[in-house]
């Protein structure tokens, strides 16, 4: 995506060296914590110590407890609901239906996406545990108690399960509250050129497709979601407590849905555990909480329970997939198509920003230069939880990469070339960068071949070939495969000409004080889940200042104090509030220059900022030095007429292009044969995030999201009975990875600077999680495509793996190559 | 946790727990709580009254005694893992063992309390249809022994009596040439057996099966003995084929369901493979010496 941003970044020594470009890791180590040093993450010694401040540890006077009636079915509509035997509990102090939201226009919310949710069920429940009802009480049993009491008579529909079944025709309409819409088809959405892409396929020597299903997943953070409104009838004054990923586009839907002016909304995100892109939306439970608070003038906190956040709240993926590859023989691939069904649920609540219905799902050209692509989706409306969030990956990418990943390994076996060396003939040049895709993206800069050769080097792949075909040959009772994804990410959003949320453009802000001792404090528009900001945004400073990170402090979350900011997700916090805070402290450094000069006596113009020392010095004559902690002293008790008090500056950043992280993963792994388990052999990751801040909390990133990979490959998915009901929806069901099931892994990294990124920074925290389920499906197919095995649907269960084999004749019994003895005879017993 | 509420009892003494028992109406009892929590969480238990058994010390034991090893309703998962004699003598135990749950629940969790639970994915109920174990129970008659084909009749129901507490397991001490093994398949950590078999062996001198006991786990009703399989053995010496046999025979005799982890027939199939594999590795524990066939 291109843009005519004039958000200029200043050009720096750091990105600007001698031949012209940013150099990777030109800066780091100077002692000061600042680029490229494995700073102690600071947050880390008040969770360690258990001083952490969740939104459920926060206890207020007069608080009150909320708990939401669900329905037990998925589709049906509201006769009645009767209250009478929960209010005659002695601790229940209220219960809530739709009819008292209705008088305070607080019935129904708005969607990310602009639809209409009800916060409490009107008329008709459209998904399974959709809220009915809430109950007020003076502790959370209580409340518990008489939701259970609450009697709702319900008339029961015939519900829609799966988006093929919706769009039949005579499928009964959810939506039929909705003027205009009377089936469950929500919009279709197209890209490319489909004219020249059929032109390619007609004359390519070689076409390929499959179809793949990219599973309905949950984020699952470990936190719920929840929160303490208070309503302050003194100040009329909202403050709420939330587990926000985006805490001032909250205040500002807030305000907008509840009529309260914005100046009169306080959100805040307290320490929040997790978030993955679930924190995104706004939830029935918040509204009601918030609604609550204001009728009965005390604080109400509203917390999920875990199979409350599994079944309702925002789930991701969800996207039925049909990929078509044209190619010369030599695997040259000359155009790609691909048809999408995607399932939203009951509302169209995806959380994109705007303009991009199916997210940035058009990159799903990869890391290929490919002359023609052509993709089209359809959208359904079905009786399940509303979502289609972001979850550890901006927007939908997460979908295009596993489509182009499998489908180059399909290709591969079609061809019978090897799937490194196919990839190397795709890759679009290093030296093509900034690139535009077929599809219309601007990828900044890449190479590639250099990360993949990296990897294959790492994961000793020849060595690996050589062993999988040796036990193909011995008919071995595991099988090996080995499976490569080498991706490409867009995160960074906006630009905000391009990306917004609910019309605010996606820029990004830092505010950053130098106090009069030389410390100082940046706040930030961004809200940190777990990723480390408190560490890696001082860091910024850190090195952009000359100051030691230990005298900077981070803070975010709290709409108060923090400058206006969209929020973290979609790996934007280091692309574009990132940006922000290095050209803030860039604004102070030439402040201070000012204040050295005046300091040392010395013209401004003669005035050196020293990166290595971290000192301003007299040009020549380096003796003649100055630190940032004497220049702060000098600002506030000696400030030179010519400049304003003080040591401050705030930059709200508006990228002017999103950034490209890449890598190549590769995944080995045994199939056994007699079980269809898969244990992982090898995890080689290999990642490309531009410059380095935090080498140490990038790992950390790296493991997390390879963790979530693998359960995505191997175990989770929010399934559906026919009648609608959640099968899927505890972590009895809903599995995620453990320790346990986590192999060692192998990083490695390259680095290619983002030439557009003041600190030629690209993120990361979503790259593990996007790349590597391609690369562990590629894997396990790889161990059977020499029986003509072309896919295996995820999550690759044991059940499903084994059904591969047995449809390939690859299973085996364990009788197959033992005997037994008695004793320590050396013939086998004879029977 | 929000429970409903209910009343909570810490009784000392086997005695008083029975006492309780036989006066309360309609009394829970808490051992581990691996199973009564997350039940009374979902709402699912909604007991008025629960006996606490935690504070009964006379319970804490595994141990073995008069040919049996003995474990007392306190003894938890983890203690099975690390305790020297099951490490050296009885294989299924030690294998079944770390293979439940997770580490915080092991701690917790009791071997009595699995039985008295009696989920048919429950890991223990097998090992003990393996070794032809028994459980005590305590109630205002006295004491009783049931042996464990008589004590599962459906998931989550058993032959035992609303005021009974039941205060050991036990199986027979091994004898000379024994040998007993489990296998589970399952899909995580903290995750219940898709499919899981115990396999107990005894060879003689001459090497062939003098006894052999199989249970299977989370593929019928209950914990179910694969008794065809097991008359199958007996009599013969191990071999891979005569153990295809008695994996072919065990899965036709189990019954399971197809779920989210799980197509009933592949879970058929996994019976057949868990006990080959199980039936290998007890032979071999009691003796047998396991060989790859060359090509
Ligand atoms: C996430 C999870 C995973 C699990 N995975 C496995 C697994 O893989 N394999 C497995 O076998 N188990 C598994 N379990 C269950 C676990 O092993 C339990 O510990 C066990 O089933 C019950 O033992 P308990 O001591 O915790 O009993 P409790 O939960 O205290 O009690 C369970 C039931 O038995 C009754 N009871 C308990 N003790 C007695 C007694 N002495 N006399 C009479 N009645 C009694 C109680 O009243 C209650 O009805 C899992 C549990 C969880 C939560």
């Amino acid at each position: 995506m291109s843009s005519e941003s004039d958000n200029t970044t200043e050009p720096t020594e750091y990105q600007h060296d001698d031949d012209g470009g940013p150099q990777p890791e030109k800066h780091c180590g100077h002692g000061r914590g600042g680029m490229g040093e494995e700073v102690t993450r600071k947050e880390d010694k008040r969770f360690i110590t258990g001083r952490g401040n969740y939104v459920d540890d926060i206890k207020k006077p007069r608080m009150l407890h909320c708990e939401i009636v669900r329905s037990p079915h998925a589709h049906a509509r509201i006769e009645d609901i009767d209250g009478s035997r929960a209010m005659a509990l002695d601790d229940v102090v209220a219960v809530l239906t739709a009819d008292d939201l209705l008088e305070h226009g607080l019935a129904t919310m708005p969607t990310l996406m602009d639809d209409t949710q009800d916060v409490l069920v009107n008329d008709k429940v459209k998904f399974q545990s959709q809220e009915v009802a809430a109950v007020i009480a003076t502790d959370r049993y209580a409340a518990k108690d008489g939701a259970e009491k609450v009697e709702v008579e319900y008339d029961v529909l015939d519900p829609v399960i799966g988006a093929e079944e919706a769009l039949e025709d005579d499928a009964p309409v959810i939506r039929e509250e909705l003027d205009d819409q009377d089936d469950n088809h929500i919009f279709d959405w197209e890209t490319g050129d489909a004219e020249a892409t059929d032109a390619v396929f007609d004359a390519a020597d070689v076409t390929v497709e499959e179809q793949m299903e990219y599973q309905r997943l949950h984020p699952a953070p470990i936190e719920t979601c929840g929160c303490v409104a208070d309503w302050d009838p003194g100040d009329d004054k909202m403050t709420v407590h939330m587990t926000s990923q985006a805490p001032h586009a909250h205040r500002t839907l807030f305000s907008q849905v509840s009529g309260i002016p914005e100046h009169k909304v306080r959100i805040v995100s307290p320490d929040v555990g997790g978030g993955f892109g679930n924190k995104v939306p706004i939830y029935p439970g918040y509204v009601v909480a918030a609604a609550a608070s204001y009728v009965l003038e005390r604080p109400v906190k509203w917390v999920e329970e875990r199979s409350e956040n599994i079944q309702t709240t925002g789930f991701a993926r969800d996207y039925d997939m049909t990929g078509e590859l044209a190619a010369t023989e030599n695997g040259e691939i000359k155009g790609v198509k691909v048809d999408v069904l995607a399932d939203h649920g009951a509302y169209n609540a995806a959380a994109q920003p705007s303009k991009f219905p199916a997210g940035f799902f058009n990159i799903f050209t990869g890391s290929y230069d490919i002359e023609a692509a052509h993709g089209s989706l359809t959208a359904a409306y079905t009786n399940t939880a509303p979502g289609g969030v972001a979850y550890r990956c901006s927007f939908r990418v997460t979908e295009a990469v596993y489509l182009i990943e499998r489908m180059v390994k399909v290709l591969a076996d079609e061809l019978d070339l090897d799937p490194a060396e196919i990839r190397r003939r795709n890759f679009i040049p290093s030296d093509a960068f900034p690139y535009e895709s077929a599809t219309g993206w601007n990828y900044d800069s890449g190479d590639y071949e250099k990360a993949l050769d990296k990897a294959l080097e790492m994961a000793d792949y020849d060595h690996y070939r050589e062993e999988q075909q040796r036990r193909i040959e011995e008919d071995a009772d595991k099988l090996i495969g080995i499976g490569i994804s080498s991706f490409t990410e867009v995160v960074g959003a906006g630009p905000g000409k391009q990306c917004d949320i609910a019309g605010i453009e996606m820029f990004d802000s830092a505010d950053l004080r130098v106090n009069p001792t030389g410390n100082a404090v940046l706040r930030v528009g961004v809200q940190t889940q777990g990723q480390g900001h408190e560490t890696t945004f001082a860091q910024i400073i850190a090195e952009e200042l000359g100051m030691d990170v230990d005298n900077i402090v981070v803070e975010h979350g709290d709409t108060d104090t923090e400058p206006y900011g969209l929020g973290t997700y979609g790996s934007r916090s280091t692309p574009v509030a990132g940006a922000a805070a290095a050209v803030a402290a860039r604004k102070v450094r030439d402040k201070a220059k000012s204040i050295a000069a005046n300091e040392l006596e010395a013209a401004e113009e003669d005035i050196e900022w020293d990166r290595e020392s971290g000192e301003f010095h007299v040009a020549g004559a380096p003796e003649r030095s100055i630190t940032i902690t004497e220049i702060a002293a000098g600002a506030y008790m000696n400030h030179p007429g010519s400049e304003e008090p003080g040591l401050e500056a705030t930059n709200y950043y508006d990228p002017p292009e999103m950034t490209y992280p890449f890598g190549s993963y590769i995944v080995i792994v045994e199939v056994d044969r007699e079980t269809g388990e898969v244990d992982f052999e090898k995890f080689v990751a290999v990642d490309d995030c531009g410059n380095r801040i935090n080498p140490m909390i990038i790992e950390g990133q790296i493991h997390g999201g390879l963790a979530q990979g693998i359960g995505t490959a191997m175990m989770e998915h929010v399934t559906y009975d026919d009648n609608g009901n959640v099968t899927g929806g505890d972590f009895m069901n809903y599995l995620l990875p453990t320790a346990k099931e986590i192999p060692n892994f192998d990083t490695g990294h390259t680095v290619t600077p983002s030439p557009h990124h003041p600190i030629g920074a690209k993120g990361v925290g979503e790259s593990p999680t996007v790349g590597s389920p391609p690369a562990i499906v590629n894997a396990v197919v790889d161990a059977m495509s020499h029986s003509g095995v072309s896919h295996v649907e995820m999550p690759m269960t044991p059940d499903a793996v084994w059904e591969a084999l047995d449809e390939a004749e690859l299973t085996l019994e364990p009788s197959a190559n033992v005997d037994f003895a008695f004793d320590t005879s050396e013939e086998p017993a004879d029977d | 946790m929000k429970a409903a509420s209910f009343e909570h009892h810490e009784p000392t003494t086997v005695e008083e727990a029975v006492s309780l028992l036989e006066s309360l109406d309609e009394p829970t009892i808490l051992a581990g709580g691996q199973s009564l929590v997350p039940m009374l969480r979902f709402r699912l238990a909604r007991p008025d009254t629960v006996i606490d058994i935690n504070g009964i010390d006379s319970l804490e034991y595994l141990h073995e005694e008069d040919g049996y090893l003995r474990i007392g309703a306190l003894a938890r998962h983890a203690d099975v893992e690390d305790t020297d004699v099951i490490a050296d003598r009885y294989g299924s135990f030690a294998d079944a063992a770390p293979l439940i749950a997770d580490p915080q629940i092991r701690n917790q969790g009791t071997v009595v309390g699995s039985m008295a639970q009696a989920d048919p994915k429950g890991d223990w109920g097998s090992v003990l249809i393996a070794h032809d174990g028994e459980v005590t129970a305590r109630g205002p008659d006295g004491e009783r022994t049931i042996p464990v084909d008589e004590l599962f009749l459906l998931p989550y129901d058993t032959s035992l009596m609303d005021d009974e507490l039941l205060t050991e397991a036990r199986v027979p001490a091994p004898v000379e040439g024994e040998g007993s093994a489990y296998h589970k398949l399952k899909r995580k950590t903290g995750d219940y057996a898709m499919a899981g078999v115990a396999a107990r062996l005894v060879l003689d001198d001459d090497g062939r099966i003098e006894d052999a006991g199989i249970g299977m786990t989370a593929v019928d009703i209950t914990n179910a003995r694969a008794a065809d399989a097991e008359a199958h053995l007996e009599g013969e010496r191990p071999s891979a084929d005569l153990f295809e046999e008695a994996g072919e025979l065990a899965a036709e005799a189990s019954n399971p369901e197809s779920d989210e982890h799980g197509d009933a027939g592949y879970k058929e199939r996994m019976v057949d493979v868990l006990t080959q594999r199980a039936l290998g590795d007890a032979a071999e524990r009691a003796g047998a010496v396991k060989r790859r066939v060359p090509q």
